[in-house]
């Protein structure tokens, strides 16, 4: 798992996932098990903000981004390069 | 075998499959249902059910994300005879098996991705015999049934002898003392409201209406019925997209939404984050909201980023779905004066009385009363519960002279709206003095960094209460606890106070997207001096 994943992953695990047993993987599908709810999506918008610097805009906002750690870490790279 | 009585929710869309069959009506994603597809397959799937031995008066259950099946479902339940019990999809196991033992549920319509749950939920003997949109080869310990088995059965014939006060549907909430309760509502308190409602907001065919609500909260019963009344179409919004405001605000664009309705919340992140300045939303005429008072500062500036729609406040505990109604005539010109909830609907009558259930003087607060066609049963298994909710007008020739006590309070404003002043269990006792819990939080939302506020009482464990408060600052602002309790003393009387007062990043919800005072009164710490 690279560095942003773990993070990301810890994340998850100790502020949205509480009471989860099982862990999370890369892959796993964050929303339709409800690890992400409204709430813990602008938990999550902040965080990526205030610890990992990247703004992310309302339009990337968007279910492809945040299905999976996975598929944030890869929009979060992608953003990364390109700022 | 053409109909225009309507005693049934089912009519509905029967008659329509006859007079416009090819109209779309239920939209998910890139597919949809036409009337006369919704009514043959919903005829279908009451057929299976009578078959798997649903009576009529049973309950079957719908546990799944909302998708084209869920409109098969409450239809086709409908039209076996049996009521239909929306599950909350994210709800816990622990929750799932109350409902479903409470209210003897043993069909349930589900979809795969509930497979894992659904094997914990079966795993004691519940008395669920079988679980309809799961593939055979799923392997639960249970009979299912697939989309494409019931597609192939026979319509059901004639129906069963269904009347108007037989249960549509029973809504499960939860009580003041954290019990669930099922709300039991019959074909003519659902027909109550949708003709209402079809006939206060113009609904036609040409409407699309969104379906936000999941089917677990009555605001979904606006959505399909009065949708279906209309013959319009219903656009449900798939689960996970309720979360993306941008990406919600895109498909209400490009679905063409004409009236939207949902809670305060919703339309404050599609605000907030929705990017609703790059939207074309002209075509939505009505917007709806429902379920908790809209801050006037937010409802403002929702109204002025989309201003060609109307904007209508419904009120109404779910036990009598809506029953009166708010049409904003413009911009509010007072930023802090709350929005009425407004006059009785058409079939309603209200009655605010005193403590003594004596009416008051018009003007003065009191708690709300309602009887009319849109009030429940009552609880499913509560008799005792069900008599305590109710007043009877002692008219001893009337049996129907029966009042629902919504436990609201509110006044009559000189223009004959009602002011809603909150739960009359929003009024409790701190150091010998009654405080309104609503009137801090008014206080609270008044200050300029507030975004959201709660405030809730901590028993003291001698009778009386401490009171609590959290505030969300707006985003970007800093605030301090001691900043915003100074603010507060400026406003409020010294008992009224907060004792502790916490500034967080959000609050928990309900799965219906209230604030979840509840859950904010459990975190907070034991009682200690400030």
């Amino acid at each position: 798992m690279s560095d942003m994943q773990t993070v990301l992953t810890d994340f998850v695990k100790q502020e949205l996932a509480i009471g989860r047993s099982q862990p999370i993987r890369p892959e796993d599908d964050l929303l339709s098990t409800g690890v992400i709810d409204s709430l813990g999506l602008m938990q999550l918008v902040l965080f990526i903000d205030e610890k990992l610097g990247i703004k992310i805009p309302d339009e990337d906002v968007v279910i492809d981004n945040f299905k999976s750690i996975a598929a944030l870490t890869g929009y979060l790279e992608g953003k990364k390069t390109t700022s | 075998m053409g109909r225009t009585a309507r005693f049934l929710l089912s009519h509905a869309i029967d008659d329509w499959a006859e007079r416009t069959p090819d109209q779309e009506a239920v939209r998910f994603e890139s597919a949809s249902l036409s009337y006369a597809e919704l009514a043959r397959k919903s005829s279908q799937l009451a057929g299976l059910l009578t078959e798997s031995g649903v009576q009529r008066g049973d309950r079957v259950g719908i546990y799944m994300n909302k998708a084209l099946g869920s409109a098969i479902g409450l239809y086709g339940i409908m039209k076996a005879g049996a009521a239909y019990v929306p599950l909350d999809p994210l709800a816990p196991v622990d929750r799932l098996r109350f409902v479903i033992g409470d209210c003897g549920i043993r069909h349930l319509i589900s979809q795969p991705e509930k497979v894992e749950t659904l094997r914990e939920i079966l795993m004691d003997p519940q008395g669920v015999h079988s679980v309809i949109g799961i593939p055979e080869e799923a392997g639960l310990p249970a009979e299912t049934v697939a989309w494409e088995t019931v597609f192939s059965m026979p319509e059901a014939a004639g129906g069963r002898a269904v009347i108007e006060q037989d249960l549509a549907y029973i809504l499960y909430t939860s009580g003041s003392t954290g019990v669930p309760k099922g709300i039991m509502h019959t074909h003519r308190s659902g027909l109550s409201f949708a003709e209402w409602s079809v006939a206060t907001y113009g609904l036609r065919p040409e409407d699309r209406l969104s379906s936000h609500a999941p089917l677990h909260f009555d605001l979904s019963t606006f959505d399909f019925f009065a949708g279906a009344i209309a013959g319009a179409t219903t656009v449900i919004i798939p689960e996970a997209l309720t979360k993306f405001p941008a990406s919600l605000s895109k498909l209400m664009q490009d679905a063409k939404l004409t009236v939207w309705y949902s809670v305060p919340f919703a339309l404050i992140q599609l605000l907030l984050h929705g990017n609703l300045a790059a939207r074309e939303l002209g075509s939505l005429r009505w917007i709806l909201f429902a379920g908790e008072p809209f801050p006037t500062k937010h409802l403002c500036a929702v109204m002025s980023a989309l201003p060609l729609a109307r904007f209508s406040n419904l009120y109404g505990p779910t036990e009598t779905n809506v029953c009166t109604y708010y049409h904003l005539p413009g911009l509010p010109e007072d930023a802090e004066a709350p929005i009425p909830i407004g006059r009785p609907c058409a079939n309603v009558e209200a009655l605010v009385v005193d403590g003594d259930s004596r009416p008051v003087v018009a003007g003065e607060t009191g708690e709300l009363l309602i009887r009319g066609g849109v009030v429940m049963n009552g609880y499913w298994g509560q008799p005792d519960k069900t008599e305590r909710g109710f007043y009877r007008r002692k008219s001893p020739a009337d049996t129907q002279d029966v009042f629902y006590r919504t436990g609201d309070l509110v006044r009559e404003l000189p223009s004959g709206d009602f002011a809603y002043l909150g739960r009359k269990d929003r009024q409790v006792k701190t150091r010998g003095y009654r405080v309104e819990l609503d009137e801090i939080e008014v206080a609270l939302l008044s200050h300029a960094g507030v975004e959201e506020a709660a405030a809730y009482p901590i028993p003291d464990g001698q009778g009386s209460n401490l009171i609590e408060a959290a505030v969300v600052p707006k985003a970007g602002v800093h605030l301090t606890p001691h900043q915003v309790i100074e603010h507060l003393a400026g406003r409020l009387p010294p008992y009224a106070i907060p004792s502790r007062l916490v500034v967080t990043d959000g609050f928990p919800r309900t799965s219906t997207g209230k604030i979840d005072r509840r859950a904010l009164q459990s975190q907070a710490a034991p009682v200690a001096s400030v």
